[in-house]
């Protein structure tokens, strides 16, 4: 029933009681708000169900390899949970967020990761650190962890593996064949030395091609594209026995090779078309550029009919061929609610010895993606099942992933000690000795009072 | 509409006093009862300020006094992260780079801002077109931003190094040397804010009074002496809040920006505290020093603040008093 206003006894003052009332209120949702936040940002998923958080699933993109993607972890999923009781949930978390962003990390800072989730080698060690990596080995077969066999190195810690990968992806030299070709560069010129790379890349560059592309951004990435380099001269940024070895002369050498590229000209300081390598090189603008494999899936989505050659990265006087071989894995979260089933699921995703779990690889890295089988018996199946037959995944396969070494695991201090080198060298213009020196100090001071799983 | 049964109230009744207050209850004077009312409507703004900023604020002071593995565990280690703050290069260069961005950005782009404000006052026809276009990249995700000047500024065939190159220069790498780098962030923010402020100016600009600038044009002044003795005093609040806003926000802000544009690189020319900030704490997981970095920093805001405060009289009109 309305009241005129008239009707209202006037009331000059609240009573007490309504003012306590609203105190209750407002006390009540003081009280009720960090649940309220808690509750926003919790990665846990209601029930039993867990959570599996990637950047692949579910998701809907326009490009059609995504979407392939997407559907692998979907249908993985799907087959999980009609056959277990313990029912798993995948969380999309776009690209960008996942590797750079504060997601991943925030949720493991509030006690509150996904129960499973993907790693890149560069963050094995600090999860492994922070206690969150389960044990995988008690849930997978002696003959599963052979067939891994050195795949599994960078995620093992005394014998145990806490991380299994998906892919295997190995670096290697893309180049534009039309552009070699109106250099008048043959097939015979293709550059094993770093000093004929120079030389092709100079030829090949022009006002709005760049001869030779290196990675420019500061990143896990960019160290993980300069490791090679490094390797080739007999470079290490740790010893065997896990003493400095960063301060040498192949660490100078490779330093020195993409400081020279970038200050000849031959190399940009930016990465063209903003990194996109197939637009770039399917718009003319490079003729080189040091990329992975996961391109060849690119390079037949977007540019099916641009005719690229890949070769193996070139070696120094006196060097020895390598490569770095990057890839994500699955991992389960110790701390998380059911850190047993979320082991299991792993295994049974891509580590155990049913046929199932060996097609379902074979699938990711030959169907859905162009990557290398982690597992010898994933690669022979792909290999008998004309995944290797098309000639860039069989140089992959044959040329350039044998004599790889996996990406190393070095903690941030590290990693960031040696990317300040990078970057000094290649461009600030500094002396790779100095840079060199420098990172080695800074790396010295860090590993004398590290605390945890061993770095190399 | 039906009415209640309470007695309609005479003249007489309405005027006379309130009854007594019962023993032990004391009424409100008319200055408190505002008081509680100015509280009250103030309350849900204050709450909110203290559990989403106050809050955090003090959470952030007693982190830095932890090592936080970014796990869950934290270990007192007192003042140890301020310790290895002094001993840090990366953190010392992060502030100069910082203390150069800000000394560069904000008195350019008060000029720019105040200089498309006084533009855009003018009475001419399409001017709301050029306002909206002017404001226009505020309202646009500093993502999209970042990726768009990414490609403008490229080395090789963005539309700056053809335009240069048209007219006979050598095209440059904006983004790929430190110092141009850091110019070319700067240049980019100043892009993407002098909309907001340019509005931010125009309001102030149209709350001076007409009468003023007729007064002076049929005493004589030109434009520059109206500018100088009417618009610029006149204009004193405004100005001290768009170089205190400009200021916060060049220290605290811009983090995507960096990001895409540069990532910090190259060699570390762009990287500011506060995306320094955000690596140690969300790529290497250092929570701990990260909070002691932030304290600093929110420091050194306070102290530009301060300063800023203190050369405008924050704001005030020279008669105030």
């Amino acid at each position: 029933m309305l009241q005129d206003d008239n009707d209202v006894a006037p009331s000059p003052t609240p009573s007490r009681r309504r003012f306590l009332t609203g105190a209750a209120g407002a006390a009540a949702g003081l009280a009720a708000a960090p649940a309220l936040l808690t509750g926003c940002g919790s990665a846990g998923a209601s029930g039993d169900t867990l959570q599996f958080w990637n950047f692949y699933a579910p998701s809907n993109s326009p490009d059609p390899a995504a979407n392939r993607q997407s559907q692998w972890f979907v249908e993985l999923i799907d087959t999980w949970n009609a056959t277990h009781s313990v029912q798993i949930e995948l969380v999309f978390v776009p690209q960008g967020t996942y590797r750079g962003g504060a997601k991943l990390p925030s949720a493991f800072a509030a006690g509150d990761g996904p129960d499973i989730f993907l790693l890149s080698p560069g963050d094995f060690l600090r999860y492994y650190n922070g206690g969150v990596l389960a044990d995988l080995t008690p849930h997978m077969a002696a003959e599963a962890i052979a067939d891994y066999g050195s795949a599994l190195e960078s995620r093992t810690v005394d014998g145990k593996v806490y991380a299994l990968p998906m892919e295997i992806e190995p670096l290697a030299m893309f180049y534009d064949v039309a552009a070699w070709e109106s250099a008048g560069l043959s097939e015979g010129d293709i550059p094993t030395t770093w000093d004929e790379m120079l030389d092709a890349g100079d030829k090949l560059r022009t006002g709005t091609r760049a001869g030779l592309v290196f990675d420019t951004p500061p990143g896990y990435y960019q160290n993980f594209t300069w490791y090679p380099w490094m390797w080739q001269g007999g470079g290490e940024v740790l010893a065997a026995d896990g003493s400095v070895a960063f301060d040498s002369a192949a660490t100078r050498q490779a330093l020195r090779l993409w400081q020279q590229a970038v200050e000849s000209g031959i190399a940009p300081r930016t990465l063209p078309a903003a990194g996109d390598a197939v637009s770039a090189f399917a718009a003319g603008n490079v003729a080189m550029w040091q990329q992975g494999i996961w391109q060849v899936a690119s390079f037949g989505a977007y540019a099916p009919d641009f005719r690229y050659g890949i070769f193996k990265l070139p070696v120094p006087p006196g060097g020895e061929y390598t490569t770095a071989l990057g890839g994500w894995s699955f991992c389960a979260n110790a701390q998380g609610r059911n850190a047993e089933a979320a082991a299991e699921f792993c295994v049974w995703a891509l580590g155990s010895t049913k046929e199932d779990s060996i097609e379902r690889m074979v699938t990711w890295c030959t169907d859905v993606k162009t990557d290398i089988a982690p597992r010898a018996s994933a690669l022979e199946l792909g290999a008998a099942r004309g995944g290797y037959d098309f000639w860039a995944m069989k140089a992959f396969r044959d040329d350039i992933a044998p004599g790889g070494r996996a990406e190393p695991r070095y903690p941030p201090v590290v990693y960031k000690a040696v990317s300040d080198a990078i970057q000094g060298t290649m461009l600030a213009g500094r002396d790779p000795a100095d840079e060199a020196e420098r990172a080695a100090r800074a790396i010295d001071a860090y590993t004398r009072s590290y605390e945890g799983a061993s770095m190399i | 509409m039906s009415r209640t049964t309470a007695p309609a109230r005479t003249p007489e009744s309405a005027a006379a006093p309130p009854s007594a207050p019962p023993p032990g209850r004391r009424r409100l004077g008319r200055k408190h009862r505002e008081w509680l009312a100015a509280g009250l409507f103030l309350a849900p703004d204050a709450i909110g300020l203290l559990i989403f900023v106050g809050l955090p604020m003090v959470l952030s002071i007693v982190l830095a006094f932890y090592q936080v593995s970014g796990f869950g565990s934290y270990t007192w280690v007192g003042l140890g992260n301020y310790e290895r703050m002094m001993n840090d290069p990366l953190f010392w260069d992060s502030l100069k780079i910082t203390g150069i961005y800000v000394v560069v950005l904000v008195p350019v782009l008060f000029c720019v801002s105040l200089g498309l404000g006084l533009l855009v006052k003018q009475k001419l026809p399409g001017m709301s077109v050029y306002r909206t276009a002017l404001f226009l990249p505020y309202v646009v995700s500093l993502v999209v931003v970042g990726l768009l000047w990414k490609f403008m500024l490229d080395e090789q065939v963005g539309v700056v190094n053809r335009a240069i190159r048209g007219l006979g220069f050598e095209g440059r790498s904006w983004l790929g040397e430190p110092s141009l780098a850091l110019a070319a962030l700067i240049a980019v923010m100043v892009w993407v804010s002098m909309g907001y402020y340019m509005i931010i100016f125009l309001a102030g600009l149209q709350d001076i009074p007409r009468e003023y600038y007729e007064a002076a044009r049929i005493d004589g002044a030109g434009g520059w002496t109206a500018f100088r003795t009417i618009t610029w005093p006149l204009l004193r609040p405004t100005s001290f809040f768009v170089l205190l806003m400009s200021t916060v926000a060049a220290i605290t802000g811009g983090l995507d920006l960096i990001f895409v544009l540069t990532n910090g690189g190259p060699a570390n020319g762009t990287s500011l505290a506060i995306f320094y900030i955000y690596q140690q704490a969300f790529v290497f997981g250092e929570y701990g020093y990260a909070a002691a970095m932030g304290s600093v920093l929110v420091l050194i805001m306070l102290v530009f603040s301060a300063v800023i405060f203190a050369v405008t009289r924050g704001g005030r009109f020279d008669d105030d008093r």
